[in-house]
């Protein structure tokens, strides 16, 4: 799966594989707000991958609480930043 | 492998097992039915407590050490590792901390309401000791921290106190048996100060910063009105204490002041983050959470009011109340609640691999609605007592505090079942 953000530095595109939302760098809570605003204004259709420098853990029950699964995959973009990165691939039931 | 067990092997890197935070929060439930227990049954003269051994010291100490502590240092233990990033580089010390402390805190209780340096002393030193153990895994967290800046410095602050405050109150507990402090009184009230506003107090304003925002899904408060609200909150500490120790008035005053301003300024911080949130139906801990958040300015007026006698002859009594019993435990109960549920859903999430829970099914809300009514009485009884000065009305409030506390109990031995068996 690749991840690579475009060189112009916006935190939100799109692949074939979903949307992607990088929110490393923003100060807890602002990437799990950032994960549920999109969600919650139906920015995503069924499959968002976010990308996070830790893991969201408290974004998990609200996601199940919104209908929506997620799992953690490898990070496979080649960029030295993204060697700690945690690459979450959010889905929603039943797409 | 499906979604759920892939994630399986990705949390269990950050997470603690459940039964580590979930040990202590189970302990500070069973302490806060005991503190209620004591003050019903056993306390004749809390109305006008002004320091010493006896039920009285006991009752608050289950409070500030059994319920507070315990309950922070199993909420900090669980949260730092994951916001910064860095696990626990082993889960024995934790344990320790909970095998040094837990026994010990029981035991200096038991030292304190019979009165008995002889078990006080050999107690206070034990507890001591994991206290200083917990500080240093804090300390090793903290270094971590990165870009939780207002976090860290709370949670640097609140250290800080925290090895203050033990050192102090192993030599009050000395100071029963050998004499080594000049004024005990003035010790005491600057353990109380580093206890209260020091160490829980810096650690929840600290924590606020993440907890509150998080529930309310809003953006984390600027960093320069909260770091001017931290050196507020800090040199209030600082200047409190030191005050105490020498006994002097105006230092106290001037602490009070900046403390208000601290918390004024903390106060409104938190109010942008609620009318900034996308979650406005926040629920009914944040009915508690809103009632400590009024009772943090109280608390200071009423301590000022008292230094001045103008807060009735159990003012302090009064003063001492509101700050633990008041402000920390109303706020650290209603953050309780939230968080209970929240741990519970991920501890289920690894080892079931299957659905996870939703929050709701882990939130009984009919044990926490006769929690915070009972609660809410339990304060409103207990300030008018201590006021008047009722042993009646202590036991009143005493016995529908204790309600409140069994229903709270009831409530997290529910969601730590779920949490370890689900």
């Amino acid at each position: 799966m690749t991840c690579a953000r475009p060189e112009d530095g916006t935190r939100i595109w799109h692949t074939t594989e979903g949307v992607h939302i990088d929110v490393r760098g923003l100060e807890p809570p602002e990437p799990m707000v950032e994960i549920l605003r999109m969600i919650d204004h139906g920015a995503v259709e069924s499959v968002l991958i976010a990308h996070f420098d830790r893991e969201p853990i408290f974004l998990y029950p609200e996601l199940v609480d919104r209908g929506w699964n997620h799992e953690i995959v490898p990070s496979s973009c080649g960029e030295p930043d993204c060697a700690d990165e945690v690459k979450l691939r959010i889905v929603r039931w039943g797409a | 492998m499906t979604l759920a067990a892939t994630f399986l092997a990705g949390a269990k890197s950050r997470l603690l097992p459940a039964s580590i935070p979930f040990r202590f929060f189970a302990t500070a439930a069973v302490f806060h039915v005991l503190m209620w227990l004591v003050l019903l049954a056993w306390t004749n003269e809390a109305t006008s407590f002004r320091g010493g051994p006896g039920p009285t010291l006991a009752v608050v100490h289950i409070l500030v050490l059994g319920v507070l502590t315990t309950t922070a240092i199993g909420a900090s233990a669980q949260l730092l590792p994951v916001a910064t990033r860095h696990a626990l580089a082993a889960v024995w010390p934790i344990k320790l901390v909970f095998w040094l402390t837990v026994p010990g805190i029981a035991a200096l209780i038991v030292g304190m309401y019979a009165a008995n340096p002889e078990i006080i002393i050999p107690a206070a030193i034990v507890t001591v000791v994991g206290l200083l153990l917990y500080a240093g895994l804090l300390a090793d967290n903290l270094r971590r921290a990165g870009n939780l800046a207002v976090v860290a410095a709370y949670g640097w602050a609140a250290l800080v106190a925290l090895v203050l405050l033990v050192g102090l109150g192993l030599l009050l507990a000395l100071d029963y048996e050998i004499g080594v402090l000049p004024n005990h009184a003035a010790a005491a009230l600057a353990h109380m100060i580093l206890g209260g506003f020091g160490f829980m107090g810096l650690l929840v304003l600290g924590f606020s910063h993440v907890l509150v925002p998080m529930f309310a899904l809003a953006a984390a408060p600027p960093n320069r009105p909260s770091f001017i609200a931290f050196a507020l909150a800090t040199a209030g500490v600082a200047i409190g204490s030191i005050g105490a120790l020498a006994d002097s008035m105006p230092t106290l005053t001037a602490a009070a002041l900046i403390g208000l301003g601290a918390a004024v300024l903390h106060l409104w911080l938190m109010s942008r983050v609620l009318k900034s949130g996308m979650r406005k139906r926040l629920g009914q801990s944040f009915l508690l959470i809103r009632t400590a958040w009024i009772l943090l300015p109280a608390t200071l007026l009423i301590g000022l009011a008292a230094l001045y006698g103008l807060a009735g002859s159990n003012g302090p009594t009064l003063f001492g109340f509101l700050l633990i019993a008041g402000w920390l435990l109303t706020f650290l109960l209603g953050i309780l609640q939230r968080i209970l549920p929240f741990l519970a859903s991920m501890h289920a999430n690894r080892t079931a691999g299957a659905a996870p829970p939703l929050l709701s099914e882990l939130a009984a809300s009919a044990p926490l609605k006769l929690h915070a009514v009972c609660h809410g009485i339990a304060l409103a009884v207990l300030s008018l007592a201590i006021a008047v000065d009722s042993t009646w009305l202590t036991r009143a409030g005493s016995a529908v505090g204790l309600v409140g506390a069994v229903a709270f109990a009831w409530f997290t031995a529910s969601v730590t079942r779920r949490a370890l068996h689900w």
